[in-house]
């Protein structure tokens, strides 16, 4: 049992991110259409950007995907002529640099809601940093700025946790996931009946 | 002769289902064979291709086991399915690829790609032409040339025609020919009747994967004639047989529901993509489309399903369609690609869940004909199985029987038995027949010329995106003169 | 994308130069915080934008619109709620300073000048061209090149899977619903199948790829060469030129009494 990313692995690990890119490039003037509204309900739907390694991750279950994946989402969205044009490839870099470190922390041997939860809040720790220096929210008024990360915090929850989550749980059901996922020994061993 | 790819008692399972699909299962092929595998579809024919070419277990993880295997030193694939076996856009792009991996030095790209298109007969005005513009039958010919490019000993085809009209399958059958002078070609294939001088030895496999009958094709098919039939396995002439056998099927008298169509006209991406001046349509008539790959076959029967943007005078029984809700529960459709049509995860939920949304579960009629359907179609054991997870045919096969389920005025059908073997292709045909009897209109697309001939009533023609011709089977002519068509027009 | 357009000489660019040099001023653009010069900054890219990337003005006039947005937007909530000492108007929550007025402006201009760049780069580089550029020039490893172009290739295919998984839930009578509870419906109903469709359709793909003899190897020729030219240079030299305008017409012209918006 190898851990090392084959070329299926790669190959749907970037079809299911590119797919994401066509989703966060949707994503763009809806969160840029809530965000006047004040009081930051757009950091609400932040978590979304990333999604495409958490799903990624909990599909193959290997080593570099989150990573992989969140590249592969910020180029598709960066090819499809998004609104934050390369913004979006130092985003997608840094956000899943920070999954990936998190999952490697828990030796990639969790896919579990928790590991996958914490993930997108390393994503979401490395996204605000890059807000620091790109975005001046330090010169938010304090009230503000509380509400900014709490909000993005609790989106990130719903979307890298709860949400992706449940699309792999869905998607295990249609049994698709085992293209890419090792047999087990108990498989093999079966064989001599 | 020297053994080129062998496989000595290969045992194979695949994970989450109960049997092995292959157990103690030998077989080997010599260096320069032509080879058929033959056998009723979902034996392993697919699976065993995949062995024998090393995809599996290398490409594609499944369990398995075996005392010796050989792979071949150099070989190419061609799938199935058209559209899942490219990497870039464009037809010299494609090419290109593999050359890249063979390190053919840059200058002699272009020439090599442009003897490949023209080995397999692929004559573009430009090689850089976007692949998703060709048809079907040239996409599978450009694979072709992305085969030769590897120069390999052996070639495996699953079932390369399988979609493909009646000329692009005689293309690629001449061009497999053409090229497969000193190499050794592994063919599954149910439309066997123009491979026959193609092929010189036929491996008959039984429906639990293990082999029947190996030898040359005259020594099988005059020997085992009684076995074929009976597992029905297609064999050279299968179709007179059956025809001699069951008397034609016949339009008997027009009755309460018909269709009348008028300038109808359907539209891809606000483009007349499909044209039909007039026809009207009775209950119990069969009508067979056909035409060459890309000529709007399909395109018409979305359109007459209202799954496209139509315009034009469409009526069912004297009341307008104008929209996909005028047609809901009167129509059913099946797609060209079965997969399109699953929505559940397992057999048994695909074929109720038609039941399941309109709550009629309970009801004892309809689960008895369901699972009728599945015993029919040799699915009753497969009732577990994710739909994806079935066989080329047994995949199409549920497909075609969730239409069986309702009782539709309308039955639209596109390739409905591509990939079968006989005793499968001739019990859809025979219920769709019955379902006619009992009148409903059923239009079909096929390439077949046999179903044309003895099921079809009434047959039209595209081409280019119209509708050109529009020809019935003449109850009065057929005693005398075989069969006939009448121009309506 | 699939517009008819004439090539420019941006078209000729090397991508991964091209790729390069648009991230480094991405990077630059970042150190920027006097607002003139940003303003001078942002019309160096725009005339790019505008005159070179050999796409009707039509086109160009629709991107622009979701980048005013993107404009206004991202000005916007730094005007209203950031911290600055001289208030110009107050009502509740709201607070506009000239500080935030400035720095919002400043932000606003700094999202236009990204949206612009990143545009004007797609719309000049074709995807096959810059993988293969990268994997001559950075050597990007060709498994990750061709898995991009064998995706890119999908997306069409994707979007037309999209409509057919509908088709065919319409077909076996799943009613569309009306009103929004029946589009929250479908938009449930409608990622699963072409999540896992799509990988099924990624794995047959890499399958044929590896049947392709693909990965046996790791040394292999290219089909396409893409070298340096004239045209990288005009590139590189454009941007030198044109920033050091800039810089002097902001010194000299300002727009603004600020020279750092930063608090
Ligand atoms: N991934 C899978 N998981 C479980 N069962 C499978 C899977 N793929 C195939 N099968 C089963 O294995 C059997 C052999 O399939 P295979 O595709 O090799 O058949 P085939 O002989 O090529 O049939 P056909 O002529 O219909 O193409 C079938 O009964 C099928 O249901
Ligand atoms: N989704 C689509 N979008 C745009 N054009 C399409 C689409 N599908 C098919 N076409 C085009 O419409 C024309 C008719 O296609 P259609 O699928 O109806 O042909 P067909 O007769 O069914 O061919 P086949 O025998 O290969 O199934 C072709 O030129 C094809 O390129
Ligand atoms: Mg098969
Ligand atoms: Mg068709």
């Amino acid at each position: 049992m190898s851990n090392r990313l084959k070329l299926t692995d790669i190959l749907v690990t970037i079809v299911i991110s590119i797919g994401f890119g066509i989703l966060y490039k949707i994503w763009g003037p809806l969160y840029y259409a809530v965000k006047p509204f004040g009081i930051n309900i757009d950091q609400l739907i932040y978590g979304m950007w990333f999604m495409a390694a958490t799903v990624a991750f909990l599909i193959i279950r290997k080593p570099g995907v989150a990573l992989l994946a969140e590249v592969a989402a910020s180029s598709g969205e960066f090819l499809m002529g998004s609104e934050f044009g390369l913004e979006v490839l130092l985003y997608g870099i840094i956000q899943g640099l920070f999954a990936e470190l998190l999952l490697m922390a828990f030796k990639y041997k969790r896919y579990d809601l928790l590991a996958v939860s914490m993930a997108g809040i390393s994503s979401c720790i490395g996204s605000l940093i890059l807000d620091f220096y790109k975005g001046y929210i330090g010169d938010l008024s304090t009230w503000n700025l509380v509400l900014y990360m709490t909000f993005r915090f609790i989106g990130t929850i719903l979307f890298t946790g709860v949400l992706a989550n449940s699309i792999v749980k869905a998607l295990e059901a249609t049994g698709v996931t085992n293209l890419v996922r090792t047999t087990s020994q108990k498989d093999f061993d079966s064989l001599d009946q | 002769m020297e053994c080129i790819t062998s496989v000595n008692k290969l045992k194979l399972k695949f994970p989450e289902e109960e049997g092995l699909l292959f157990n103690d299962l030998t077989i080997s092929i010599r260096k320069g064979e032509k080879v058929l595998l033959l056998g009723p579809s979902g034996c392993g024919k697919s699976t065993l291709l995949q062995v024998l070419s090393g995809l599996i277990p290398q490409s594609i993880d499944i369990p398995i086991k075996s005392e010796s295997i050989q792979i071949p030193d150099s070989w190419g694939f061609i799938f199935q399915d058209p559209d899942s076996q490219f990497c870039m856009p464009y037809v010299d792009e494609e090419i290109a690829f593999v050359l890249e991996n063979l390190r053919i030095p840059k200058k002699e790209m272009t020439g090599r790609i442009k003897e490949l298109l023209a080995t397999v007969g692929l004559f573009l005005e430009d090689i850089h032409t976007e692949i998703r513009t060709l048809s079907g039958g040239m996409k599978q010919r450009l694979a072709l040339a992305t085969v030769l490019a590897l120069d390999p000993e052996v070639i495996f085809l699953d079932e390369p025609t399988a979609l493909i009209d009646e000329e692009g399958t005689a293309q690629v059958w001449d061009t497999v020919k053409a090229i497969s002078k000193d190499k050794t070609i592994i063919i599954v294939e149910h439309k066997i009747d123009q491979i026959m001088d193609v092929i010189d030895r036929v491996i008959v496999f039984t429906h639990d994967g293990k082999i029947m009958a190996d030898g040359n094709s005259t020594y099988v098919f005059s020997n085992f004639k009684e076995e074929l039939k009976r597992f029905g396995i297609w064999y050279p002439n299968a179709w007179e047989e059956y025809k001699k056998e069951k008397v034609q099927n016949t339009f008997t008298e027009p009755s309460d529901h018909m269709l009348r169509l008028q300038n109808f006209r359907g539209y891809r991406k606000k483009e007349n993509a499909i044209t039909l001046e007039k026809a009207a349509v009775h209950s119990g008539e069969w009508i067979v489309v056909t035409g060459a790959n890309g000529a709007g076959k399909s395109t018409l029967l979305l359109s007459m399903m209202q799954l496209l943007k139509t315009s034009g005078d469409y009526r069912m029984d004297g009341r307008p369609i104008k929209k996909f809700a005028d047609l809901q529960r009167k129509a059913y459709f099946v797609f060209q690609n079965p997969e399109y049509q699953f929505l559940t995860n397992s057999v048994i939920e695909e074929i109720t869940y038609e039941l399941r949304q309109r709550n009629e579960v309970s009801n004892a009629e309809f689960v008895k004909k369901a699972n009728d359907l599945l015993t029919i179609f040799g699915l009753k054991d497969k009732q577990k199985q994710h739909p994806y997870h079935l066989s080329l045919g047994q995949k199409r096969r549920l497909s075609v029987a969730t239409a069986f389920i309702q009782n539709p005025q309308l039955l639209l059908l596109d390739e409905p038995t591509f990939g079968q073997d006989s005793k499968n292709t001739f019990k859809l045909l025979e219920l769709l027949q019955e379902e006619c009897q009992k009148g409903t209109i059923i239009i079909m697309v096929t390439h077949d010329l046999n179903i044309i001939d003895h099921f079809a009533t009434r047959v039209w023609e595209v081409k280019n995106g119209k509708v050109i011709s529009d020809w019935k089977k003449d109850e009065i002519k057929t005693g005398s003169e075989g069969n006939v068509y009448e121009y309506i027009f | 994308m699939n517009i008819s357009f004439e090539e420019s000489w941006l078209h000729k660019v090397n991508p991964a130069l091209k790729l390069f040099t648009l991230t480094f001023l991405f990077v630059f653009a970042v150190t920027i915080h006097h607002l003139n010069y940003m303003i001078t900054f942002t019309l160096t890219v725009s005339i790019l934008f505008f005159f070179c990337t050999g796409q009707p003005y039509k086109h160009l006039l629709l991107f622009l619109l979701p980048f005013l947005l993107v404009f206004f937007s991202t000005a916007v909530s730094m005007i209203l709620f950031g911290k600055g000492e001289t208030t110009l108007f107050k009502w509740g929550l709201v607070n506009v300073t000239e500080e935030s007025l400035y720095r919002g402006l400043h932000l606003g201009f700094r999202a236009l000048v990204f949206a612009m760049m990143g545009i004007t780069f797609v719309l000049t580089t074709k995807p096959v061209q810059l993988f293969y550029s990268l994997m001559q020039q950075l050597k990007l490893h060709p498994k990750y090149a061709y898995s991009f172009m064998a995706a890119i290739r999908l997306i069409p295919i994707m979007f037309e899977e999209l409509q057919t998984i509908r088709d065919a839930r319409k077909v076996r009578g799943i009613q569309s619903q009306k009103g929004l509870s029946g589009v929250l419906k479908s938009i449930k109903s409608l990622p699963i199948p072409l999540l896992s469709q799509s990988i099924r359709r990624a794995f047959r793909i890499a399958v044929a790829m590896e049947a392709k003899r693909f990965n046996s190897s790791n040394a292999r020729t290219f089909y396409y060469h893409i070298g340096f030219s004239i045209y990288d240079l005009l590139f590189i030299v454009y941007f030198v030129l044109t920033i050091s305008l800039a810089y002097f017409f902001a010194l000299e012209f300002p727009l603004f009494p600020v020279t750092d918006v930063r608090h």
